[in-house]
């Protein structure tokens, strides 16, 4: 049962919310991180800023007191520093005239430190280098010579280098992404394709920098089936329900300007609360499942969210068994309410009075309720007091679990068994059951359907007027019709939480 | 002494000639070329891993590989080579302070030769006890489990856990069974301890009689495949469950109380109070928000602080004590009411 409410008018769903309620509760609490500490660290050496003889270089060598791993540290903190490379050389002629002479991890630092600046050449030299030392390299060491390689007149040998990592390992994303990138300023486009589609069979979710690229690649590789590739590739995005970032968004929207003989124009807008686009005054999508879509989240929520492998845990069998005839025997309720999370929503009065003016607000309008509440609630006592549950049973019908069962469940199940038009109202994010469900396109659907049926009374003042937030009827996805196309962005600086959906979107238009 | 500018004579590109004319003092070692090519390739790839200073084992046997390639996500096989490491320099530490004893022993008995050389024979002490050796303690302990066998307390293991558990998780279990079963055996007044639910030929027994070698046979427990709702009155079992809503007061010799073999890493929650649900049983939890201000940690405790609770409550009921065996660190001293008490 979630308590942290806070007041504010943010729709819990939407991107930031999350952030926001927290600094609301940080406020609350009064609680201020310690300010950083910062410890002198220890054996602390300033980078030279120019490279330096053996001779300095032992001196420098003696005073850090580090015996071992000198040479590797001093590295660490030139990549960190992105400093000159030829200070690093120096020190590498340094390390090959000493005892301990170079060694395999000192020379992965110094690779680090030529890709990150970009020094080709000296990318090659270290490649032949290594190549002649070592039989085969580490997994970082690859990943390093496909970036350093993949823009080069030798990314061939990024992309066999690649197929070497297949033999033991799934390779990263960005292994992928910087193979890709390779292909495509290459213009191998198949390759560049062939590579992508791989990268999906195995389960990977692609970069954004990745797809970026592949928008962004040269006008003549633009024909008609790598637009359709692309087009691809926006499908993708919709059915895992990904949301570019604000600027794969301005690459999408420049490369559909861009397209020839077809004038697109794009738009940044907002959705208003009735669903319609704020810049071409569009529907969008309707939040609801389809019939079919309904009925498999109502099986597979009631299989693998109440009765999972053990019907044990969350509630027994009986108690499971008189709760779907009792459901069974009502006509379909408009509103299911959690009792407990309700309840909890003010300190002030007794928590019995607080649920009964909601639901008596909520019932006023002749709708029918069903409030879901615990056993104990029965008990008179000082917060649940008798005459109020009494009133609450006549305007509405409740059903009481027992104290050590799970009650969220069968609220989620009791709106879902009522139909289309049931609602609930707690303010429970439901993550835990959305984690329950099997696989990642229930999880999403079981989102949708959340984010379209679930009530949230955000605060709530003992006799003042329940103010609910409003339901999106629209549906947070990349979307398109033949002459638009409809797709929700992450804008910069907003941080989104993973059950949230952002608030801001790309609006494109065809002229026709 | 930090130059601003580069010095004339300094070759920068020297370290690479270096490199190339010490090609075969780096080669890397030949590996066994028996082996599957699939195999030599990880093989090959752990040593890249090492030389890149990450946290593998300098050796890793054809068994640890083929683990290792089942296992399905890097993560997982970042983890698995990482165990593999940290096991081995366990081991490599053990062994280094096992050769310093021996040496400095060794030392000791030489002085002792050289001491008893130049006084001659020594007299013996005089003394009205014998020597009392590791055997005798042994025989009075299994003395007192035997009598624990005929008239002790029951204590209840349940075993039903083996499918909810990975291989390391039912390793650590059987740990943790064999501490308490130590425990309980050096108390002044055992347990006489069932492993119900046992069974022959699953995943715990195997173990058992792998870790306990020879003397899995010996020890004073009465281990069944038998539920415990069959051995003892249902109405005087209680089981003991992190997730119970009732809390214990006080520890009562009538009852039979049941303690869960499950080491629960991935957070099953409510796994043993379904159990408990199902068979109709009295559940209790230890009362450790009633006693301790609770930091930090889960409020599940091992198996042996779970029997050494037990055992200090059966012989003194007190809570205090009883409860000085749940880690500090999980909490911030005793509560003060209860410490009036």
């Amino acid at each position: 049962v979630n308590r942290n409410g806070s007041p504010h008018t943010i729709a819990v769903f939407s991107a930031g919310a999350a952030k926001a309620r927290s600094e609301v509760m940080q406020h609350k609490a009064k609680t201020f991180h310690d300010s950083e500490n910062t410890f002198p660290q220890k054996g602390q050496i300033e980078i030279p800023s120019g490279p330096l003889e053996a001779k300095e270089w032992s001196k420098l060598k003696d005073e850090s007191r580090r015996v071992r791993g000198f040479e590797d540290f001093m590295m660490s903190q030139m990549i960190s520093a992105n400093s000159d490379i030829d200070v690093a050389k120096s020190l590498l002629v340094f390390a090959a005239k000493e005892q301990s002479g170079i060694s395999y991890k000192l020379l992965l630092k110094y690779l680090a430190l030529c890709v990150r600046q970009n020094q080709v050449a000296e990318v090659c030299d270290v490649y032949d280098i290594m190549k002649n030392k070592f039989k085969t390299f580490d997994t970082g060491a690859y990943s390093l010579f496909i970036k350093g390689f993949s823009l080069t007149d030798r990314w061939r040998d990024s992309i066999s280098m690649l197929e070497t990592l297949k033999k033991t390992i799934t390779p990263s994303p960005v292994n992928y992404g910087h193979c890709i990138q390779g292909a495509i300023y290459h213009k191998d486009d198949e390759l560049a394709w062939a590579l992508y589609d791989e990268m999906l069979k195995a389960d990977l979710t692609p970069c954004e920098e990745t797809i970026q690229s592949l928008f962004n690649a040269d006008p003549d590789l633009q024909h008609e089936t790598f637009r359709n590739k692309l087009i691809g590739v926006l499908d993708y995005f919709r059915d895992h329900q990904i949301y570019p970032k604000e600027p794969l968004m301005q690459n999408i929207k420049s490369w559909f300007e861009s397209i020839p003989n077809e004038s697109w124009k794009g738009h940044l807008s907002t959705v208003s609360d009735t669903g319609y686009c704020q810049s071409c005054k569009q529907q969008l999508e309707s939040i609801h499942l389809m019939p079919g879509e309904y009925m498999t989240l109502k099986d597979v929520f009631l299989r693998s969210v109440i009765e999972g492998h053990d019907t044990f845990r969350k509630t027994t069998p009986q108690e499971l068994q008189e709760f779907c005839q009792f459901v069974k025997s009502r006509p379909p309720y408009d509103i299911v309410v959690d009792g407990l999370n309700v309840s909890y929503l003010t300190t002030k009065g007794p928590r019995s009075q607080t649920l009964l003016d909601v639901v008596s607000s909520l019932s006023s309008g002749g709708k029918r309720v069903l409030v879901l509440g615990r056993k104990h609630m029965l008990q008179e006592s000082r917060i649940w007091l008798r005459h109020h549950m009494n009133l609450l049973q006549q305007r509405a019908d409740c059903f009481f679990l027992d104290n050590i069962s799970e009650d969220d469940p069968f609220l989620l199940y009791a709106s879902l068994n009522s139909g289309i038009h049931c609602r609930f109202l707690t303010r429970d994010l439901m993550r835990d059951h959305k984690s329950c469900l099997p696989n990642a396109q229930t999880r999403r659907l079981f989102f949708k359907w959340q984010r379209g049926h679930q009530l949230v009374l955000p605060f709530y003042t003992p006799g003042n007027k329940v103010h609910l937030q409003p339901i999106m009827c629209y549906d947070t996805i990349m979307q398109r019709t033949d002459f638009s196309w409809h797709i929700p962005y992450d804008k910069m600086g907003v941080d989104r939480a993973s059950f949230e959906v952002p608030k801001t979107w790309l609006c494109l238009q065809k002229k026709h | 002494d930090v130059k601003s500018e580069p010095n004339e004579t300094l070759d920068l590109e020297e370290w690479k000639s270096i490199l190339k004319s010490g090609i075969e003092s780096y080669e890397t070692k030949k590996t066994e070329t028996q082996e599957d090519p699939s195999l030599n390739g990880m093989r090959e790839l752990v040593e890249m891993w090492r030389l890149a200073g990450r946290a593998v084992p300098q050796s890793i046997t054809t068994e640890q590989l083929q683990v290792l390639m089942e296992l399905p996500t890097k993560t997982a096989r970042k983890k698995y080579l990482k165990y593999l490491s940290v096991r081995e320099i366990i081991k490599t530490n053990q062994k280094e302070k096992k050769k310093e004893l021996k040496e400095s022993s060794k030392s000791k008995m030489e002085n002792l030769d050289q001491f008893e050389t130049k006084e001659g024979n020594p007299e013996k002490k005089n003394t009205f006890l014998l020597h009392v050796w590791d055997k005798s303690i042994d025989t009075v302990q299994r003395w007192k489990c035997a009598q624990a066998m005929k008239f002790g307390l029951p204590l209840v293991f349940d075993m039903v856990y083996e499918k909810y558990m990975s291989r390391y998780e039912l390793e650590n279990t059987v740990c943790q069974l064999m501490e308490s079963e130590g425990w309980n055996r050096r108390n002044a007044d055992p347990f006489h301890i069932y492993f119900c639910n046992l069974q022959s030929g699953g995943p715990y027994h195997k173990e058992l009689v792998k870790r306990y070698m020879g003397a899995w046979d010996n020890i004073f427990i009465t281990a069944t495949d038998k539920p415990h709702v069959e051995m003892f009155p249902k109405e005087q079992l209680v089981y003991l469950t992190a997730d119970s809503p009732n809390e214990l007061i006080h520890f009562d010799p009538t009852k039979i109380y049941i303690i869960g073999s499950l080491v629960d890493k991935c957070q099953q929650t409510g796994l043993s109070l379904a159990n408990a649900k199902r068979l109709n049983l009295a559940t209790a939890r230890l009362p450790l928000d009633r006693y301790l201000k609770w930091d930090v940690g889960a409020k599940n405790l091992t198996l042996d602080q779970m029997i050494r609770i037990l055992l200090c409550l059966k012989d003194t009921g007190d809570w205090k004590k009883a409860l000085s065996f749940v880690p500090t660190r999980k909490h911030d001293g005793f509560v003060e009411r209860a410490a009036s008490k």
